[in-house]
């Protein structure tokens, strides 16, 4: 009876939020609206994290890899930019590509990383090597833009090759779009977690060795999970491409890998809602504040992190949408 | 010496050890015997304060040791052979005796030579790397390094296991030597029969977690029914 | 190119590996004795530089300097071992993150304290000398000879004293040194504060020798990590092969390519070795 009393208020809560995201634009005004859009987007990234490490348990360090690799992906496609590729550059594309690439990368990286017995620390610290590595090649490749990034990235298209194109640049309207998405992102992310698949995992980052005792390959299953986490944080690259108009190196770097941990632990940890909203809380607290407090914000912000490593492993929003 | 009241422990998520009961007078050596899984290496491992016990009292001279730090209880003069003797294999033999007596002052720490006396083996080997020896004589080190430290209370958890018969004999004796000469108490954990026959004054038996019988080794030896009952499979 | 150019380029990677392997010994002993994976450590290095700058803007001599480097992150040390690290013992996953956050935190510290440009530290010998058949400057040399004789104390310390037999102890089983009678606790956070020093003592060293900004921990944190992860945790000896490797082919692809190029080489081929042989050189296999 009390699971059904929590399932119900999560679910109270869920369309609350939703009906309160729905009526934003009306009530909120363009700034808030244009805002919104872009925290919905951190929001998808920072739920692709929670994905792997709040339910799989995998620290991933480098998160940002993904974010920025879907990011650029999607520039490289929309501008025209990939050799014998030139005829192929509508959005849909492109997010197949910043999609594709990405899980891609998780697929290799995983098959590389996780059936040799590196285990969770190890696992970090190569992943921040590799992250360091990728953010080198961006910043000094030439062709995407080196240290200045790419502009002026084409927004999101919905088109019909010769028949209509149709450009989605009234706030509003991509407001709508993107909240679409991301409600689907956490609609999928939903579904994949409370599956079989799902409690495998949960079954995994309890207790390795039992699971593979009874015959399940954790391996493809972390893969798996990988190459999804993977895809959706590149859903969110582009999302960010079309949106901002703008990708660089540091979409990919330390920073956004950092930031991403942060909205991840403050929101909650497993609770897929929680991360969403931590990177709405940390973000909109961050263009609220970070005038005031100038360059003690990041320290401030250090701290809490800290605390919440420390003491709060359920973060801000997950006492609210434990499961448990 | 030891008095162990109502000890309850738990270990990997199930409760092992379910209130048990006994006591060890001083200067004598006293086995616990019981099949495996009944809970004698948790009954150790929760005197050294390795495992937190749940409840109950550990009486070392009438001081209560439950939940001190494994260290604490070390300096109190209480020495433990793991199973398993857990040499460091990397360090020398007297890399290894040192660290039985580290845990003094600097001007303490001293190896006693007479160690050498009951372990002679020891001496010939001494810049020896203690993972070049046999089963047996790594047993012998770590039972040589418990004793370095001069303790009042020795524990030691199925020092027989792994070991051929003639060398668990020797340590038997260097054990009763130890005993008269020196005056430890002896707590030994086992399934070796013939080591407790041999060695001890009183032996008690361990069930599913609880001490249910006990027995002098004088009586064991004449019959031997309650180790028929508790031990055989 | 000429024997000259050959020389400095030997020497300059030489001092590479020295200092790389100051800051991965400090590195190694908190891991293999702790099992704490410090990501503040490039931090504690970057502190120590600081304290240099800081005591020549205050017009205290550059040794003093040094001296303060040492001390000064020792302390530091203390306290996040104190505040922080004590209560995250049996999370090895979340001493990553917290100590993630106290690097971000110490960093920003530092923006705020000492602005974000690079600072530059006057070296106490401006001079250049004949050593070896080419000219080279002293200070180099001094560094050489600090990160050696460093080395060898910390060395001298784990494998000649009751206290580094200890250690290796802990390192080796934690629960049977307890038993033992050595208080864990106490000795993790002398390690700490022990191997933080060390981090700071480079980082005092090598001020001179580059633009001391709030940027260069990271440059050597993931460096020191990889060359212990290659050497094989909790070996000493493994990071002084792991260094060796981890700088020298640092050094060389810089030489040939570029230090951006060196740097992505080197990572790659150290994520590559790590994953052939999880254990590290001399590590074993667990």
């Amino acid at each position: 009876m009390t699971k059904g009393l929590f399932a119900s208020r999560r679910n109270l809560i869920l369309s609350c939020l939703l009906l309160g995201s729905v009526i934003l634009p009306i009530l909120g005004g363009t700034y808030l609206t244009g805002q919104m859009t872009q925290y919905f987007i951190y929001g998808i990234f920072a739920i692709s994290l929670d994905v792997i490490w709040g339910y799989a348990g995998i620290l991933s360090f480098g998160h940002a890899i993904f974010f920025g690799l879907g990011g650029y992906m999607m520039t490289l496609v929309t501008k025209q930019m990939i050799p014998y590729m030139t005829a192929f550059h509508s959005t849909y594309v492109g997010f197949i590509f910043a999609i594709g690439v990405p899980a891609l990368l998780a697929v290799l990286l995983g098959y590389f990383l996780f059936y040799s017995r590196i285990a969770g620390p190890y696992f970090a610290i190569v992943m921040l090597a590799i992250a360091v590595i990728f953010e080198r090649i961006a910043v000094n490749w030439y062709y995407v833009g080196g240290f200045n990034g790419i502009f002026s990235i084409p927004p999101l298209t919905l088109s019909l090759p010769g028949v209509f194109s149709y450009e989605i640049i009234q706030p509003v309207m991509l407001y709508y779009v993107v909240l679409g998405i991301t409600t689907g992102c956490y609609l999928f992310c939903h579904r994949v977690v409370h599956s079989p698949f799902g409690s495998i995992l949960a079954a995994i980052k309890e207790n390795e060795e039992r699971v593979e005792f009874f015959g399940y390959n954790i391996v493809r299953h972390k893969i798996k999970i990988y190459a999804i986490s993977a895809g959706l944080a590149g859903l969110a690259g582009a999302l960010f491409a079309a949106v901002f108009s703008f990708v660089g190196p540091t979409i990919l770097g330390f920073t956004m890998s950092t930031e991403v941990l942060i909205w991840v632990i403050l929101g909650g940890r497993g609770t897929l809602l929680g991360a969403l909203l931590g990177a709405i809380l940390v973000r909109s607290l961050e263009a609220f504040l970070s005038d005031i407090m100038a360059s003690y914000w990041i320290l401030f912000l250090a701290f809490i992190f800290i605390i919440c490593v420390m003491f709060f492993p359920k973060g801000v929003f997950g006492y609210l949408f434990s499961d448990d | 010496m030891l008095e162990v009241k109502n000890l309850r422990a738990s270990y990997g998520g199930s409760l092992v050890l379910q209130g048990v009961d006994m006591a060890v007078p001083k200067g004598h050596i006293v086995a616990i015997m019981g099949r495996n899984g009944m809970g004698k290496t948790t009954l150790m491992r929760s005197m050294v304060g390795l495992i937190r016990s749940l409840s109950g009292q550990v009486l070392f001279d009438g001081e209560d040791i439950i939940g001190l730090a494994p260290h604490r209880i070390s300096n109190l003069g209480i020495s433990y052979v793991p199973q398993g003797k857990e040499i460091f294999q990397s360090f020398t033999v007297l890399e290894n005796l040192r660290l039985g007596v580290v845990k003094f002052q600097k001007k303490d720490r001293a190896l006693p030579q007479e160690i050498f006396h009951y372990f002679p083996i020891l001496e010939e080997r001494s810049n020896q790397k203690a993972g070049s020896f046999s089963g047996g004589e790594q047993q012998m080190l770590a039972i040589a390094r418990a004793l370095v430290s001069n303790p009042k209370l020795l524990l030691l958890d199925e020092p027989s296991e792994g070991i051929q018969p003639s060398i668990v004999k020797e340590i038997g004796e260097i054990l009763i030597k130890i005993n008269r000469e020196k005056g430890v108490t002896i707590l030994l954990v086992e399934q070796n029969v013939d080591l407790v026959l041999d060695i001890s004054n009183e032996c008690f038996f361990i069930e599913k977690g609880m001490i249910v019988n006990r027995s002098t080794t004088d009586h064991l030896r004449k019959d031997d029914t309650l180790i028929n009952q508790y031990l055989s499979l | 190119m000429d024997f000259s150019s050959l020389m400095i380029q030997v020497l300059n990677g030489f001092d590479l590996i020295l200092i790389l392997i100051l800051v991965a010994i400090g590195l190694v002993i908190i891991y293999g004795l702790m099992e704490v994976i410090n990501i503040a450590h490039g931090e504690f290095f970057l502190l120590g530089a600081y304290t240099v700058v800081i005591a020549q803007q205050w017009g205290l001599h550059f040794w003093i300097g040094m001296i303060l480097s040492l001390i000064v992150v020792g302390f530091i040390g203390l306290a996040i071992e104190f505040l922080c690290i004590r209560r995250l013992y049996e999370r090895p996953l979340d001493t990553i993150l917290a100590t993630w956050g106290i690097s971000i935190g110490i960093k920003q510290f530092i923006i705020i304290v000492c602005g974000p440009a690079g600072q530059v530290v006057h070296t106490p010998f401006a001079a250049s000398v004949i050593f070896l058949g080419i000219e080279y400057p002293v200070y180099r040399l001094f560094t050489m000879a600090a990160s050696i004789a460093v080395i060898t104390l910390t060395l001298y310390i784990f494998l000649r004293t009751d206290f580094g037999l200890q250690a290796r102890a802990v390192i080796a089983n934690r629960n049977m040194s307890s038993v033992l009678g050595i208080n864990t606790r106490k000795m993790y956070r002398t390690t700490f504060i022990f191997g933080s020093a060390l981090a700071g003592l480079a980082g005092g060293i090598m001020s001179p020798l580059m633009s001391v900004d709030p940027q260069m921990g990271l440059g050597y944190l993931v460096p020191a990590f990889l060359a212990i992860i290659l050497g094989g945790v909790g070996s000493l000896y493994g990071v002084l092969w792991g260094g060796s490797i981890i700088g020298g082919a640092d050094s060389i692809f810089s030489y040939l390519i570029s230090p951006v190029g060196a740097q992505i080489i080197v990572f790659s081929i150290a994520v590559v070795l790590i994953r052939l042989r999880p254990q590290g050189i001399l590590g074993k296999k667990s």
